[in-house]
């Protein structure tokens, strides 16, 4: 019996985090139906990145992620959340791919930004307290060449090329991004190769972004002068070991612009504004053929320590995936 | 007399050589014998061809195949790659498979039986990669669905 629909939907005021929640809500029903013969073998996805992207913990890896293998389509969702002494970042987000060619994925990042509010002692900003900074980011990615794990037999890696577009809404902060001179929205693109050395169990990633992003993009993209505007190339590696099919250990370094800091210290606030690299050790463990969990310990350096009494921001990482 | 001593001289000479030649195997025949050899081989094979069988996705590709044929290939074939002293003698893994549609999805599931049958038998996962490096480049051969 067909019913009309007497209701409309009323639709959000973000359309990004509609579409995030929706892809969500999507991934995880198809998760409950789908006849899970997706093949790629155990890890060799890698896991959801904070941006969304399948690869490490804070870095985006050439694995495209999901399940899927040639010929299949596969989805992912994902929770993350970490946590630092001043600050805090919860993230979903979910992926599709198709073919181990092609993968979207999509991200929202809650950044707790309560420290901020010192900033109020400046200058006028008008921050509210408790005030969260949240981000969108879409990612595309597509293997361009190469098998990460197969092809056993040569140093030939896999490799991908990918772009992260950024969508950050400062709140009662967009007067702090004005006097900055960051820029809400930014698009980093980046090149990767993935290769495991199957007979050592180790696998090595290298990425090398373009980006103007400041603290990833939670602080806007790009300075007013004398802070640097424009993009630069970061590298960013991970190395993983593999202890058994279904368990990897492994660290991060991700190295960063540090595009406010001159811009601080011309205001006569010294280095309030330094970024440092981000640092990770970490554990995935894949307890079901679509479940991985990781956990790891970051090393985020300074987030505006001009507002957290210089602390270095060190603190735990927890992320749950689910694929098919 | 004369003839006793230069067997006995040979016998002393082998017994002189044979712990030197175990003490140095190449570094492939070290896989083999962590494979347990040609025993061990055959007893993995085995249990690897049950569980072929008896997965959803495999169990297909291999009921038509003659049981005996394929094992003793098989055998062969993990023997040859771990540096044992087999040779393989069936066909070419392309043309053994040209007229099969296996996917990559295939493929890594044959890996994961034989992952599972390598966990039975008790052999240490950077021993199972050892194996598997050596496998996998067939990938190039064996997947015939682009």
């Amino acid at each position: 019996m067909k019913t009309k629909n007497k209701t409309s939907i009323p639709m959000p005021p973000n359309p990004m985090k509609w579409v995030s929640a929706s892809l969500f809500t999507a991934a995880s029903l198809f998760a409950a139906t789908v006849n899970a013969d997706t093949g790629k073998l155990l890890l060799t996805g890698g896991v959801s990145s904070i941006s969304g992207a399948a690869g490490g913990g804070l870095t985006p890896w050439a694995v495209i992620g999901t399940n899927a293998t040639q010929g299949e389509l596969g989805v992912s969702a994902f929770a993350t959340r970490a946590a630092t002494p001043d600050y805090s970042l919860n993230v979903f987000g979910a992926a599709v791919a198709y073919n181990e060619r092609f993968e979207m994925s999509l991200a929202r990042q809650e950044f707790d930004a309560s420290p901020a509010i010192a900033l109020n002692g400046i200058a006028p900003f008008g921050i509210t307290p408790g005030q969260r900074i949240n981000m969108d980011v879409l990612g595309l990615k597509v293997r361009v060449a190469g098998d990460a794990v197969l092809d056993s037999d040569s140093f030939m890696p896999q490799i991908a090329v990918g772009l992260e577009h950024k969508n950050v809404s400062p709140g009662s902060l967009n007067s702090v991004f004005n006097f900055l001179g960051a820029k809400t929205s930014g698009t980093d693109v980046y090149v990767s190769a993935t290769k495991l050395f199957l007979a050592q169990g180790l696998l090595l990633n290298g990425t090398l972004r373009y980006t103007n992003a400041n603290q990833n993009g939670l602080l806007g993209f790009g300075s007013n002068a004398p802070g640097k505007d424009t993009h630069s190339l970061m590298p960013e590696v991970s190395i993983a070991y593999l202890l058994s099919k279904n368990l990897a250990i492994g660290a991060e370094y991700r190295f960063k612009p540090n595009n406010l800091l001159t811009l601080g210290q011309a205001a006569g606030l010294g280095d309030a504004l330094a970024e440092d690299d981000w640092k990770d050790i970490f554990i995935a463990w894949a307890p079901a053929k679509n479940v991985s969990l990781t956990l790891a310990y970051v090393d985020l350096g300074r987030i505006v320590p001009g507002v957290t009494n210089n602390r270095g921001q060190t603190g735990f990482y927890l992320s749950a995936q689910l694929a098919f | 007399m004369q003839k006793t001593l230069s067997t006995f001289a040979l016998f002393l000479c082998t017994v002189a050589a044979a712990p030197a030649w175990a003490q140095s195997p190449s570094a492939s025949s070290i896989l083999y014998q962590a494979f347990g050899e040609k025993a061990g081989l055959t007893q993995l094979v085995d249990d690897f061809h049950q569980r072929l069988l008896a997965d959803p996705r495999m169990g297909p590709h291999f009921k038509p195949a003659n049981a005996n044929n394929i094992k003793e290939q098989l055998v062969d074939q993990f023997c040859a790659v771990t540096g044992g002293p087999c040779v393989y003698k069936g066909a070419d893994m392309k043309s053994a498979h040209s007229n099969l549609d296996i996917n990559k999805g295939d493929f890594n599931a044959l890996v994961e039986v034989l992952q599972r049958a390598m966990d039975a038998k008790g052999i240490p996962f950077a021993t199972q990669n050892k194996l598997l490096t050596r496998l996998a480049p067939m990938h190039r051969d064996i997947i015939t669905v682009n």
